[in-house]
């Protein structure tokens, strides 16, 4: 078959790249290492000044779990007052901690200090955690200061935390990252073979030879879709055992998953470097791609978010729907009759891209 | 006198407001070889690729066998055989992978590959056979390449600029293989800018600015316009296009 | 001096002749900005919750009442709507389309009248931790509110949050500064990274070898008229973000105006050190996106909070001209924050500056020696 020549000839070019292996095989491993640090958003360390006016024994007891805490980096307790605005405006600490003596209210003296929290707010999830904390803080002494004195809360909550037990945002982010690493590397892999091609002016052998139109465009999606699905792989073995992440669901449907999705990814790739009349602009536009597909991916930010105007764009990011797919296998072991819906978007999209890539191509290629 | 092979009707290319070939007619009769002469930009590789589906035809026709090529390009594949300006061969292969590869597109079967990889084994230094094509010398890159493009026994040959880079030495010994493939009854069309090479072709097409300005058998045309040489006679009938005076075909 | 200024006439002529990549220069920053600007969020818009109210008693209901008040929470009656309710809640909790569900046993207002402790389940889809967290830290307040009903809890501590600077709690406030940072420095990098690699492939860098000038006035005559078009493409961007967006501008325009130099001038000074080390424009262009995009939006405090990196990554962060710039920026546009405040960071981005220009300058002249 005259594919399988084909075919057989872009593995034996990429591989006589010298540059190429340890872009294929090292550097996944190596990005996906780098980036599950420094995307593991769980907060913590959080810096703080605290300002103690309060001689109260509770006071004291509560700065020293602040303190002690390794959410918190108090960077300074002072006894004196001091203005919390300045000292949020320099921006060296996120929250500013005050603490003095309870004053009556309603004639009713009260046991515990009074705290104002001075937070700055603009990273608004930040705060919002911070605060959560905070509160966690103040309310474990309240309901241990209670326990002692022989009272109790009067009720008693149970949480259950499902899919993702130890609250580690390396299993929500891991998963998404190797989705977002398979696409930036396609779609790399693939303007740069067309590139190849044209650099090398065996574009019009190829194209005097009796292969179709469409057979070029196969043969040379074949070996890119394998090297993808190899360095999705990877990365998954990196995630899985590097970072522990537990996989609850069938690894065989994210197969599926990454079969549907490699076409697309594939084809979009192929359509840039068609449409692009100079190298500069195909460089240029993949870029701005894949930034785009990253942030509209529900990687870093939920989709349900996205302001409608812009929510169209999301909704035929076909990296959306992969992450959403892959988080589901792996934290909930959904299996496809939940994300039949996404699978179908996805093959949608697939299709529409392939027919327009392969319609460019063929214009492409009778100038 | 026989049908022509090929038939070339007001062939035009533009490429915007450019126009790069304007309205080209001739013919190719079986079993010739065409001389195609004219200095770089005259339109000899936009022709070549025109014929050969490479590129969009603008305007005009091409018949080959009676048949319209642009209708009939998958039969016309099966006959024809094109070498390029730049040899294209894949640099990063070898010349054995070359052949596979080339062989395989083209239909061949694994036995009748590992034939041609014999055949060419035995006059290329099988060493040489096993190196990456960029790595290996101009001029067995040429063989390889003429190789290739015979590999499936075409009727019909196209070569262009075949010679580039070359030395006389291996120039002349192309040339001989021309020869022995005019002797199988192939027909040649050569098209170069090297004028020494002239004289070796049966007929000569003279292009310049995308115009034929002279055709005819090269003696012919020689002693008809009273010149020393092909060469002079070349010279001044580009000189002359330039100035405006086309010494017509 | 008057050398120096040569090169920069020619290196304008040049702008000025291309006004095709000055257009995307202009355009794709904004267009960025309006794509980025309203995909990135992550206010938390609703928490769908599903209720399953075994105890139908008068203190259950008054729980429900107070979540269904709270305006993050959507509910859902699931023992209304499904015969085995515990069932459908894990299944909606698969599929996604619940946060969390609460279960309060039949003897809930019973026990509590009468004193004892009452139990209420919840079950949290931990997927995003950040969420599952949030959602944990709003059903712990909304229980505390509900229960200072009883008794006096509200009145044993008084805690009085404020919040400053982002009193409606957008993230808009939190990106859109951010992503005028990436933009710039993308935008200057990308500016002069093509300015000698384009003199390379073209072989005028030849002729830029052999002229009498010194390597240190070519390389600052080729960076100095980007300044300019960086400045007017971070104003645009600015623009955009106080009109079209809305971000008040808190602090003082002229102390913006001061470090956004500044930061210019290290995103045009990286940029001309890569000119220097690429062999051809698109490597050029392909460095200078990779090592400014990718760093800036990761390590620099843009959408991960430096604080919870681990320390080696911090450390890395302080390499990266964006951490220091996100810092001012947010400062002085949501904060009203004043020069003095941020002076190490000023003078951290002119040592960026000086080490760029210097190795590229360094780089240059090697490969000028070597060509002769």
């Amino acid at each position: 078959m005259r594919l399988f020549y084909l075919v057989k000839k872009e593995f034996i070019e990429t591989f006589r790249q010298k540059e190429m292996l340890p872009l294929i095989f090292i550097a996944p491993i190596l990005q996906i290492i780098i980036l599950g640090y420094v995307v593991t958003t769980d907060i913590k360390n959080i810096p703080v000044e605290i300002i103690n006016l309060s001689k109260n024994r509770a006071s004291f007891e509560i700065v020293q779990r602040i303190t002690s805490s390794p959410l918190f980096n108090v960077k300074n307790i002072s006894n004196q007052d001091k203005d919390a605005l300045d000292t949020l405006k320099r921006g060296r600490v996120k929250a500013v901690i005050r603490l003095q003596d309870p004053r009556p209210k309603a004639g009713k003296a009260l046991n515990y200090p009074e705290i104002q929290v001075s937070m700055d707010g603009i990273d608004s999830n930040t705060s919002a955690i911070a605060a959560g904390y905070f509160n966690g803080i103040i309310k474990k002494y309240i309901l241990e200061d209670l326990a002692r004195k022989g009272r109790q809360m009067p009720v008693d909550t149970h949480t259950q935390i499902r899919f993702n037990p130890e609250l580690k945002s390396i299993n929500y982010m891991g998963p998404g990252i190797v989705a977002l690493l398979l696409t930036i590397s396609t779609v790399f892999f693939t303007s740069v073979s067309l590139v190849r091609e044209k650099e090398q002016q065996t574009m019009d052998t190829l194209l005097i030879s009796r292969l179709t139109p469409v057979e070029i465009y196969i043969g040379k999606a074949i070996p890119l879709a394998v090297l993808g699905l190899v360095q999705a792989s990877l990365g998954m073995a990196v995630v899985m055992l590097w970072f522990k992440t537990p996989v609850r669901g069938n690894l065989l449907y994210l197969l599926l998953s990454a079969l549907v999705f490699l076409p697309a990814i594939l084809s979009y790739g192929l359509l840039i470097s068609t449409l692009a009349s100079t190298q500069q602009q195909a460089l240029f536009f993949s870029w701005f791609s894949m930034i785009t597909f990253m942030l509209l991916s529900g990687l870093f930010t939920p989709i349900e978010n996205i302001h409608p105007a812009i929510r169209p764009l999301a909704d035929i990011n076909p990296v959306r729907y992969l992450i959403k797919i892959i988080r589901e296998i792996f934290l909930k072991g959904n299996g496809v009759e939940y994300f039949y819906r996404d699978l179908l978007a996805l093959a949608m999209i697939a299709i529409t891209v392939i027919t327009l890539s392969i319609l460019n191509f063929k214009r492409f290629i009778s100038r | 006198m026989t049908p022509p092979i090929i038939e070339i009707r007001s062939l035009t290319k533009k490429f915007g407001r450019f126009t790069a070939v304007n309205a080209i007619s001739f013919d190719i009769q079986p079993g010739e070889i065409l001389g195609f002469l004219g200095p770089n930009g005259a339109g000899k590789t936009t022709t070549i690729k025109m014929i050969n589906g490479l590129l969009k035809i603008t305007s005009g026709q091409v018949l080959i066998k009676g048949l319209d090529a642009e209708k009939h390009r998958r039969r016309i594949k099966k006959i024809t055989g094109y070498m390029s300006q730049k040899f294209s061969l894949y640099p990063l292969l070898n010349a054995l992978e070359n052949i596979e590869f080339f062989g395989g597109i083209s239909g061949l079967n694994a036995k009748q590959i590992k034939g041609k990889q014999a055949e060419i084994g035995q006059t290329v230094d099988p060493v040489i056979l096993k190196q990456n094509v960029q790595d290996i010398p101009p001029g067995i890159r040429q063989k390889v390449a003429l190789f290739v493009c015979l590999m499936t026994d075409p009727e019909i040959i196209f070569l262009d600029e075949p010679t580039s880079g070359v030395d006389p030495e291996v120039r002349r010994n192309f040339w001989l293989e021309i020869y022995r493939l005019k002797k199988e009854g192939k027909t040649l069309l050569v098209s170069t800018h090297n004028l020494d090479e002239v004289e070796y072709a049966d007929r000569l097409l003279i292009i310049h600015r995308g115009n034929i300005i002279l055709q005819g058998e090269p003696e012919t045309l020689r002693q008809t316009h009273g010149k020393e040489s092909i060469q002079e006679l070349f010279i001044d009938a580009i000189r002359a296009d330039e100035n405006g005076q086309g010494e017509g075909a | 001096m008057k050398r120096i200024k040569a090169v920069m006439v020619k290196e304008f002529a040049h702008i000025r002749r291309d006004p095709a990549s000055l257009l995307v220069v202009f355009l794709m920053p904004l267009v960025m900005m309006f794509i980025y600007g309203y995909a990135l969020n992550f206010d938390i818009k609703e928490i769908k919750a599903g209720i399953i109210d075994y105890s139908g008693g008068d203190l259950s209901r008054s729980l429900i009442e107070k979540f269904a008040n709270n305006r993050y929470f959507v509910i859902e009656d699931l023992a209304a709507r499904y015969a085995d309710p515990i069932k459908a809640g894990e299944e909606l909790l698969k599929a996604g389309k619940l946060k969390e569900v609460i279960i309060i046993p039949a003897d809930f207002s019973r026990r509590l009248k009468g004193g004892q402790k009452a139990d209420l389940g919840i079950i949290i889809d931990g997927s995003d931790s950040n969420v599952a967290n949030l959602v944990y830290q709003y059903n712990e307040l909304i229980i505390l509110d509900f229960l200072s009903a009883f008794q006096d809890l509200k009145e044993l501590i008084s805690l009085d949050t404020k919040i400053y600077f982002n009193p409606e709690v957008k993230s808009a406030f939190f990106f859109i500064p951010g992503l005028i940072a990436i933009l710039l420095i993308m935008i200057s990098a990308l500016l002069t990274s093509i300015s000698i690699s384009r003199e390379k492939e073209t072989g005028t860098i030849d002729l830029v070898f052999i002229s009498p000038l010194k390597s240190s006035e070519i390389i600052i005559g080729k960076t100095i008229p980007y300044i300019l078009v960086s400045l007017v493409a971070g104003a645009t961007i600015l623009v955009f973000t106080r009109f079209w967006f809305g971000i008040p501008i808190r602090g003082s325009l002229l102390v913006l105006f001061v470090f956004s130099l500044l930061y210019v001038l290290t995103g045009l000074s990286f940029g001309i050190l890569i000119s220097t080390l690429a062999p051809s424009q698109k490597t050029a262009m392909f460095g200078a996106l990779l090592a400014t995009i990718l760093p800036s939006v990761m390590l620099s405090g843009f959408i991960f909070p430096l604080d919870s990196l681990s320390p080696v990554l911090r450390g890395i962060s302080h390499l990266v001209p964006a951490t220091y710039f996100l810092k001012i920026i947010r400062g002085v546009i949501l904060k009203g924050a004043e020069l003095k405040h941020f002076l190490f960071e000023g003078v951290a981005m002119a040592v960026f500056s000086l080490v760029f220009i210097t190795l590229a300058i360094a780089k240059f002249s090697r490969i000028r020696k070597k060509a002769k």
